[in-house]
């Protein structure tokens, strides 16, 4: 056997990596994040709100107190928070600016437009509401208003508690990110006056950006909210009061412990039901689903999908600190499906749901192990999305597996209300699961060591969702299973109720795997570069009274992973070879008694990340035409329909 | 009158079994060179990979979605709607709501419906005259027609393209979408959409029906004007709406049993070796029966055309030389 060997030495990129390593720990750090005495989280940012419906002018009114404790390690001077409804006050929002960017967009129609006016604002007694301003952190776009700063009285110290009272008004918009009314649904998020986060380095108040999600610190909710009677209500939290109220109305209480986000729907549609998730090692949990009446008859499969997320979730990461869970499964047209929030999650069905189809299953698995995934452990989704939607991803299509649920490509027709189960295609874990496709066609498009704020509009969820759940799966086949799941356990039970950084994670990652994995983020969180391995040539010859075979394996891409290389011979021999895949090609030759049959790079497809993986392979009894003529002839019988269906015209 | 004229319909059809082959052999063959290319472009994606064997033996949906991914041109239309009953709901689907081809496809099918537009003549006057008229016959017809039809053809491309750029723009957008913007049931949303098909699909239908009896009427009664034959069509349909709706209705529903039938039997991608010509065959025939469809409509319609003449002299006095017009054949 001979090697060739060509292609420079990584030091420094190794070297590279520990000093952005070192960077990126100093990042998000709060000095007082210890859960409070009783309490599992530090209860930074506590929140007494008062909010009402006028169901007829869509409009909200509220008022809230803020319990907020300085938990950095620096005083502030100044309070910032999220007013994310004025991302849809106007065309010139940062958020609508960039929703353009991505393309496909079809401006709102005038009733459509949302927004939130802060009216009043007391912080220990002194009345700042004038001295409120818009800033724009992110791009200085003095038209955006969707983060407001307001300096303090005085100087908030580590560690110091303040009361801050707001009263606000804000028109509920038509639908935008999961967020507004159709009819009389109402799904209403990122409704109140939100504080940003306070960490060492500063206020982390990020503007609302069209490709990124939200951060907040932990804290108890306590929310009453007044909607008109009859209309049933579900929230973040857990329903301790409902009382009438007069005028028609009733006030419905939520209470949520340790939790950074509340959000809640009304509607006098919604069919409630409920169940008791039981795991013998598992606490248990109730299940409160709130069903649209057209989908009666799917109540048992939000609750089955349910169930296996909070089972293999708790199973494999931990388990869920909370004991209730509200599904909702949202209006048609509201857009509000497929979403995460403290202890509530919205599903998304269709009014025909095939049963071998993974609607609904599939969303409400995924936005209830994001209770795992960005409820428990509290990522910066503004900068870090990556971190729960790509940790959700890679879970998902690994509970979906487990749990063997039906999961067959079904094609919409007629307007996408009628299915067609196509039963020859089973959507498969590793490629369509992690979502492989919509990676390959945009691998390059940003690192996602960049703030995802950052991310091209259009293409940033494949980076975070997509090659984050395929490195995490080439991480697992990589390590194994019992090394990733105690890679995960380890860092869900550090950062529990925490604002983890990355650096968090790749650090756990080489102290439980017991490997300096650097290189390996290198290429998958701070590079862009894909992944191509493919069998460059392959002979086998007869050379006298043996065969001598030639593979070279070439690395087509710029990224860089250790790759298995098998070659089988006709007498069923098999030599396999390990490459470190650095250099740009790797040749080798075998002198043996048998021809060779095929040559393999990385058959057990542990680098899921490689976009090409048809190349992977040569065979010297190749099937190309065989397969060419079934498909050639199947597509044939596509075009010959297609013509007969023109003949209609005839 | 509806029954007798469906019924003979079937037998001019079938009694001429050349016009059902010749019909075939002509979708497969503009179909074939197409066929060809995509095998090429399968091919060579694949080139000595293993990962042909998955795709030779079964779906490689993998594989299928890497090759999509790099795909353009006729490429791009291999998708899994290609299997089975997906192939069927693709084309109907995009018919009513009315998605684009691309390029190629555009031009194959319009090249296509020109040379339906050209045996439509052969075909009409072979189901009036009901006795053999051979090649030369056949296709004497087909040439003396065909300018006619070609005229006819225009007016009814230019009408159907009305109904799909206006018509159906205003109906399944902007009245749907007015409809449906405040509706939070998606069932209900369905249920409009379902109605503006059928309002579409009543338009499509009254226009094709028109259009259809205007071409027996071109080739039939021998008329060398478009517009007349399309006017005499008219006043046919009006005088006859009953008996026209309901031919169409009972060829329409014999189409709905058959796709009914399809929808549980289409094959799927079946395997390698003979199963790829048994699989083959068996779209084959499905396609077959669609073909004879078609047929049936001009056959039925024919005679019911012919069924509702007072007498020969009705017609516009033809010709009696070759290719004379087939109402001739009534002449007694």
């Amino acid at each position: 056997m001979r090697r060739a060997r060509l292609g420079p030495s990584i030091v420094s990129l190794l070297l590279l990596s520990c000093l952005i390593n070192v960077e990126a720990q100093q990042q998000g750090v709060q000095q007082f994040d210890a859960p409070q005495a009783g309490a599992r989280s530090p209860r930074a940012a506590s929140y007494e709100i008062d909010v009402t419906l006028d169901h007829a002018a869509r409009r909200l009114t509220g008022r809230e107190t803020i319990r907020w404790r300085n938990i950095s390690a620096n005083p502030t001077s100044e309070l910032q928070f999220h007013l994310y409804w004025n991302a849809w006050r106007d065309p010139e929002s940062t958020w609508l600016r960039e929703r353009r960017l991505a393309g496909a967009f079809t401006p709102p129609r005038a009733d459509a437009w949302g927004s939130i006016d802060v009216t009043r604002l007391r912080v220990r007694g002194v009345e700042l509401t004038s001295q409120k301003r818009f800033i724009a952190p992110d791009d200085g776009n003095a038209a955006d208003q969707t983060v407001m700063a307001v300096p303090l009285p005085s100087a908030a110290a580590p560690n110091e508690t303040i009361d801050i009272e707001v009263e606000w008004t804000a028109k509920v918009p038509r639908p935008f990110a999961r967020t507004g009314y159709v009819g009389d649904y109402y799904f209403i998020a990122q409704w109140f006056p939100k504080l940003g986060v306070l960490d060492d380095t500063g206020w982390n108040t990020h503007q609302f950006h069209a490709a990124t999600e939200f951060y907040a610190d932990y804290g108890v909710y306590d929310v009453r909210i007044t909607v008109p009677r009859g209309f049933v209500v579900g929230a973040s939290g857990r329903q301790v009061e409902r009382t009438d109220v007069g005028s028609g109305q009733a006030r419905h209480r939520y209470r949520g412990e340790d939790i950074h986000d509340v959000a809640w729907t009304t509607s006098p549609d919604f069919v409630e039901a409920r169940q008791t998730f039981v795991h013998p090692t598992l606490p248990r949990v109730e299940m409160r689903l709130l069903l649209r009446p057209e989908h009666a008859g799917q109540e048992q499969r939000h609750f089955e999908a349910t169930a296996a997320a909070l089972r293999y979730g708790g199973e494999w990461f931990g388990p869920y600190p909370y004991d209730h869970l509200t599904i909702v499964d949202p209006a048609f047209q509201s857009g509000s499906g497929g979403m995460e929030y403290p202890t509530l999650i919205t599903a998304g069905s269709r009014w025909i749901a095939p049963a071998l189809v993974s609607q609904p299953d599939r969303v409400t698995i995924h936005e209830a192990l994001h209770q795992f995934w960005y409820g428990v452990v509290g990522t910066n989704e503004f900068e870090h999305a990556w971190m729960d939607e790509g940790f959700t991803t890679f879970s998902e299509a690994r509970v979906m597996e487990a749990a063997g649920m039906p999961n067959y490509l079904a094609p919409r027709f007629f307007g996408g209300f009628i299915p067609w189960t196509i039963r020859d295609i089973h959507l498969s874990r590793a490629t369509d699961g992690n979502r492989l496709p919509g990676y390959r066609d945009h691998a390059e498009a940003d690192a996602p060591s960049t703030p995802t704020f950052r991310h091209w509009p259009a293409t940033a969820t494949y980076i975070s969702y997509n090659k984050t759940a395929l490195w995490l799966h080439t991480l697992e086949r990589h390590l194994g299973w019992p090394v990733l799941q105690r890679i995960l356990a380890t860092y869900f039970d550090r950062w529990t109720f925490r604002h983890p950084q990355p650096a968090d994670f790749f650090s756990t990652v080489n102290e439980v795997s017991g490997r300096d994995l650097g290189w390996f983020f290198d290429e998958t969180y701070r590079g862009s570069n894909v992944f191509d391995y493919a069998v460059q040539s392959f002979t086998s010859t007869r050379a006298g009274d043996r065969y001598r075979t030639v593979a070279a394996i070439e690395r087509r891409g710029e990224a860089i992973f250790p790759v298995e290389v098998v070659t089988t011979f006709r007498d069923g021999q098999r030599v396999t070879e390990r490459w470190d895949g650095r250099d740009r090609r790797v040749i080798y030759t075998y002198e043996r008694p048998s021809e060779a049959l095929s040559v393999e790079v990385d058959p057990r497809r542990v680098l899921l990340l490689d976009v090409h993986y048809t190349n992977n392979s040569a065979t010297l009894a190749p099937r190309a035409r065989e397969a060419g003529l079934k498909w050639s002839l199947t597509w044939l019988t596509w075009l010959q329909e297609l013509l007969l269906t023109y003949a209609f015209f005839v | 009158m509806t029954t007798r004229a469906w019924l003979d319909g079937w037998g001019r059809v079938l009694r001429a079994p050349a016009i059902v082959a010749g019909m075939f052999a002509l979708t497969l063959a503009a179909a074939v060179p197409f066929a060809l290319v995509l095998r090429g472009e399968i091919e060579a994606h694949l080139g000595r990979s293993l990962a042909a064997a998955a795709a030779a033996d079964g779906v490689s949906y993998d594989w299928w979605q890497e090759f999509s991914s790099q795909a353009s041109g006729i490429g791009a239309t291999f998708t899994p709607l290609v299997l089975g009953f997906a192939s069927t709901l693709d084309h109907v689907s995009s018919v009513l709501d009315a998605n684009g081809e691309t390029a190629a496809l555009a031009g194959l099918a319009a090249a296509y419906v020109l040379v339906w537009t050209f045996l439509s003549g052969g075909i009409l006057d072979r189901y009036a005259r009901q006795r053999r008229t051979r090649a030369y016959g056949f296709f004497g017809a087909s040439g003396a027609c065909f300018w006619r039809l070609l005229r006819l053809g225009l007016i009814a491309a230019a009408v159907y393209g009305l109904l799909f750029a206006y018509v159906h723009r205003w109906l399944l957008d902007e009245a749907y979408g007015r409809l449906t913007r405040d509706l939070a049931v998606e069932r209900t949303a369905f249920l409009w959409r379902a109605v503006l098909y059928a309002a579409f699909g009543a338009l499509l239908v009254a226009v094709n029906v028109t259009f259809d009896y205007a071409k027996i009427r071109l080739v039939v009664e021998d008329r060398q004007s478009a517009v007349g034959a399309l006017r005499a069509a008219v006043a046919f349909v009006a005088r006859h709406t009953d008996r026209v709706i309901a031919l169409y209705a009972v060829n329409a529903l014999a189409f709905l049993v058959l796709v009914a039938v399809w929808a549980w039997t289409a094959p799927g991608a079946g395997g390698a070796g003979w199963m790829i010509w048994g699989t083959f065959a068996g779209t084959q025939m499905y396609l077959l029966a669609r073909l004879v469809l078609k047929l049936q409509f001009m056959a039925s319609q024919t005679a019911l055309f012919q069924a509702s003449l007072a007498h020969a002299g009705y017609t516009a006095a033809p010709s009696p030389v070759w290719p004379e017009s087939p109402a001739a054949e009534s002449i007694r």
